[in-house]
């Protein structure tokens, strides 16, 4: 057991040196020079020559390896070229909002879409089940930013339930915190239900026809019993492996949704930095969130000894 | 004594099945069941037995109230426990007397437990679901059970998984569940198929001890005949949805008064060896020496563990002759299958095809030998490609070894013939024909490469007996025609005396005797054969003829 924690873990670190080597050749190999490409074409040679100077371009290539891994180590993620500022506090500004909005996003999710798939599975080709199904269909295929504007006509411009837009910090306001984050949750949250409610339907179908359900029934357990109890726990570990890989829809969606609902989060930082050409910024993100990706996904994984005894490899 | 021989007739009943029928749901339903009686008393065992299709399954789901909803329905009938009749009962109330009253044990022991919890949980469950004990009381009452059910060291299995068990202690963990509150009548659907000899005498004398403790009535569905001797007190034989005749045991074993019971009963292999034929001079086919195969756990983390699924085994096979292995599940006999048709790599020792020694050879190397050598599974039903016609199923090692397509589908419309298929039927695909006739296509595509070696894995394990016994024959007759070797795989001593003119013995990867098929079955000289021979249930019962078997024969078989 702990051996194979121990061997998961280790598993990360692969990946994670494949990510940094990408991430660091995806300024260096762009055709051209690297530098005018950040500083734009209206750049003077001077401009030119201070861009250099801060990434270091003019050393060979392996020595600049050596060099962005050792300030990688020490938290060095580089300078921003817009605003001067290092990238870590930029993102240390930053990052809260899109945590608490993931977070809650996938909670909710969790919430509203295991029992919907149950409910499919259990009320297998009646109404319920098809309602349930074209639900999942509409939630992949509207796409997020569509939902996002939908949700805010109707709940905060017709309804005025909640506010349009923008967001508060839970430790100002826990209530100002929710109404704001409600609807950027929901809308983020859509298509994330629709893909767990697919995969926990298909899952507890399957499982619903095993001896071992049906030996549940000939000892007369209620049925509430069977379906949490004895099937949804046999038919966690493709759940989970959804949960896991569909993080990545969630944080593609983070950039569309900050940006629909104003919210100051990582997610409008990329976009800044990817018009502006920030660089620095750029590679940031893209470790951070393969980051964060690779943390989840291995979170899952061990997640699956809880819930099967036999993975214990 | 041969057989129980208990009377029942002034005990009370306990079921009574009245006229049941059971169809497809839907608009166009097909009859299932038809109108069947079925009465048992308490502390009575009545056996249902019947081929695959026969019904008896689904009497049991329907006295359960587990018919497969939307599937399956009630059309007529009663079933009654103790005067009650259970059709006018609603779900809830059906729930209630489930594992209260009724209970059930099915076939595989492994599927049928949830492999996620802890066999003591499910255990505790029937109580949780029909009593309001205290926690302590529930513990003492589920410890005691699986004292009763002959576990041990109850305190370790009841905190197991049942991946951590045998077949056996998982079958216990089922029947302990099904009569921890002490129902009137117990369902037991093929409980001991999936299990070893051994162990399925044990669980036999299991049911029978605690039926015999509990005053439980017991319906016991088997297609084992031999099983049938040993436990029933009654019988009923069921056919397509009917109940063709009902007895008691001896009567029906004796004089059975149906032809499809009698043609039933005849097709029961014996355990009385058949006549040895002549001695053979040819040179060996195949011939293994020192085969060993050794499994390496060895983990990152861990330290290396070596699993020794075959050691030191030895034998030879001549053209035209079948050699058996026998032994229970782990004995290594699919192993040593495996490694000679070079499925698996053997770790050591030689394997000879004619003159070459295959067991080392690299898979390109290897890829010439293949054709003479072929394999018959188990499962009919999973050896086939689902999504590919039988045709074409038969002509790919053809075409693999250069053979051109019209050639190839000429050849394989004469296999069909020659395994008892018409010819026209290649076109179609593998859920078009029955169990047997699939083991007949899985074997026209093994001896459509031209073999020297056909192996067979299990492969009429998984049939009717007389589907069985009509395969068994086609077996024969091939090899009469083309003069193969075949290597026979088998746990069942009945199939093995009725084919093989040599049997090995196999326990724990080692071969324990080795002798004529005589020899092994009439004057077994290792201990472990000769239990095997006494697990055999029915054993001194001969079925085709409907008697006991001869004093000379009972006295040694």
């Amino acid at each position: 057991m702990l051996g194979y924690v121990i061997r998961r873990i280790l598993a990360v670190i692969p990946v994670m040196v494949i990510v940094a080597i990408f991430v660091f050749l995806l300024l260096r190999l762009t055709p051209g020079d690297p530098a005018a490409i950040i500083a734009g074409d209206s750049a003077t040679p001077a401009q030119l020559e201070r861009i250099r100077e801060s990434l270091g371009l003019s050393e060979p290539l392996h020595v600049q390896f050596v060099t962005w891994v050792g300030n990688l180590a020490q938290g060095d993620l580089g300078t921003s070229i817009i605003s001067s500022q290092p990238v870590t506090r930029l993102i240390g500004q930053r990052i809260w909002p899109t945590l608490q909005i993931g977070t809650l996003t996938i909670l909710l999710s969790v919430l509203i879409a295991v029992p919907l798939g149950v409910l499919a599975a259990w009320r297998h080709r009646t109404w319920i089940d098809y309602a349930v199904m074209t639900f999942s269909v509409l939630g992949f295929s509207i796409p997020v930013f569509v939902i996002g504007y939908l949700f805010i006509k109707l709940f905060a411009i017709d309804l005025r339930w909640l506010p349009v837009q923008g967001y508060t910090s839970p430790s100002e306001s826990v209530q100002g915190f929710l109404s704001r984050a409600i609807l950027p949750c929901l809308t983020l949250a859509t298509i994330y239900v629709a893909l767990i409610a697919r995969m926990t339907r298909a899952s507890l179908l399957e499982v619903l026809g095993e001896d071992y359900v049906r030996t549940a029934r000939a000892k007369g357990v209620k049925e509430h019993i069977v379906l949490f109890r004895h099937a949804l726990r046999n038919a966690a570990v493709p759940i989970m492996t959804i949960i896991g890989t569909g993080f990545a829809l969630l944080i593609s969606g983070v950039v569309v949704t900050e940006s629909v609902f104003n919210i100051p989060g990582i997610g409008r930082l990329t976009v800044d930095a990817i018009l502006a050409r920030d660089y620095p910024v750029i590679q940031a993100m893209i470790l951070l969130t393969s980051a964060i990706y690779v943390f989840v996904n291995l979170l899952i994984d061990l997640s699956y000894t809880l819930f099967d005894p036999r993975i214990r490899y | 004594m041969l057989f129980r021989n208990r009377h029942f007739d002034d005990k009370p009943v306990a079921l009574e099945i009245l006229g049941l029928s059971v169809a497809t749901a839907g608009d166009d339903p097909v009859p299932i069941l038809n109108a069947i009686d079925v009465t048992i008393r308490e502390g009575e065992t009545v056996c249902l037995v019947g081929e695959s299709g026969s019904g008896k399954s689904v009497t049991s789901l329907a006295v359960m109230g587990l018919l497969p909803k939307g599937a399956l329905e009630v059309t007529a009938g009663r079933i009654e426990l103790e005067g009650q009749n259970l059709l006018d009962l609603d779900a809830s109330q059906m729930r209630e007397l489930r594992a209260q009253r009724i209970s059930m044990i099915f076939q595989e022991p492994m599927t049928a437990l949830n492999p996620v919890m802890k066999v003591g949980d499910q255990i505790e469950e029937v109580l949780d679901s029909h009593t309001k004990l205290p926690a302590k009381e529930k513990k003492r009452r589920v410890v005691d059970i699986m004292q009763q059910v002959h576990l041990p060291d109850v305190e370790r299995i009841y905190g197991s998984y049942p991946h951590q068990l045998s077949g056996g202690q998982r079958q216990r963990i089922m029947i302990a569940m099904a009569l921890i509150l002490e129902p009137k009548l117990l369902i037991a659907d093929e409980p001991t198929t999936a299990l070893d000899v051994t162990t399925q005498n044990q669980v036999l004398k299991l049911i029978a001890e605690l039926q015999e403790s509990h005053g439980t009535a017991v319906l016991f569905i088997t297609h084992d005949m031999g099983v049938v001797a040993e436990i029933a007190d009654t019988v009923y034989v069921m056919r397509n949805g009917d109940i063709v005749e009902s007895a008691a045991v001896e009567t029906l074993l004796r004089s059975p008064q149906k032809d499809y019971t009698r043609r039933l009963l005849e097709a029961v292999p014996s355990l009385v060896p058949r006549d040895a034929r002549p001695e053979s001079w040819a040179d060996p086919v195949l011939s293994v020496d020192g085969l060993t195969k050794i499994y390496d756990t060895r983990g990152f983390f861990k330290k290396g563990r070596e699993t020794k699924a075959a050691q030191d085994v030895k034998f030879r096979i001549k053209p035209g002759r079948t050699l058996g292995i026998v032994g229970e599940s782990g004995s290594g006999k699919s192993t040593v299958a495996r490694c000679v048709m070079r499925l698996i790599d053997p770790t050591e020792g030689r394997i000879r095809v004619g003159q070459t020694d295959i067991a080392k050879l690299a898979r390109g190397e290897l890829q010439p030998h293949r054709k003479h050598i072929q394999i018959v599974f188990q499962d009919p039903f999973r050896s086939l490609n689902p999504r590919w016609t039988v045709g074409d199923s038969l002509i790919e090692g053809p075409l693999n070894f250069g053979q051109s397509k019209a050639e190839a589908m000429k050849h394989a419309a004469e296999l069909m013939e020659l395994v008892g298929l018409p010819a026209d039927a290649l076109g179609r695909y593998p859920h078009q024909f029955s169990g047997g006739q699939r083991q007949r296509i899985a074997i026209a595509r093994a001896i459509a490469m031209r073999p020297d070696i056909l192996v067979a894995d299990e492969a009429v394990s998984a049939l009717d007996v007389s589907v069985q016994a009509q395969v068994l024959k086609l077996l024969d007759e091939l090899q009469e025609k083309l003069g193969i070797a075949i290597l026979f795989i088998t746990h069942d001593l009945r199939v093995a005396a009725q084919i093989c003119d040599e049997v090995v013995v196999m326990q724990h990867g080692r071969i324990v005797e080795h002798d004529t098929a005589e020899n092994v079955l009439s004057q077994p000289s290792h201990a472990y054969t000769r239990a095997l021979i006494e697990a055999a249930p029915g054993r001194h019962w001969d079925f085709a003829k409907f008697r006991e078997l001869s004093l000379h024969q009972t006295e040694t078989a």
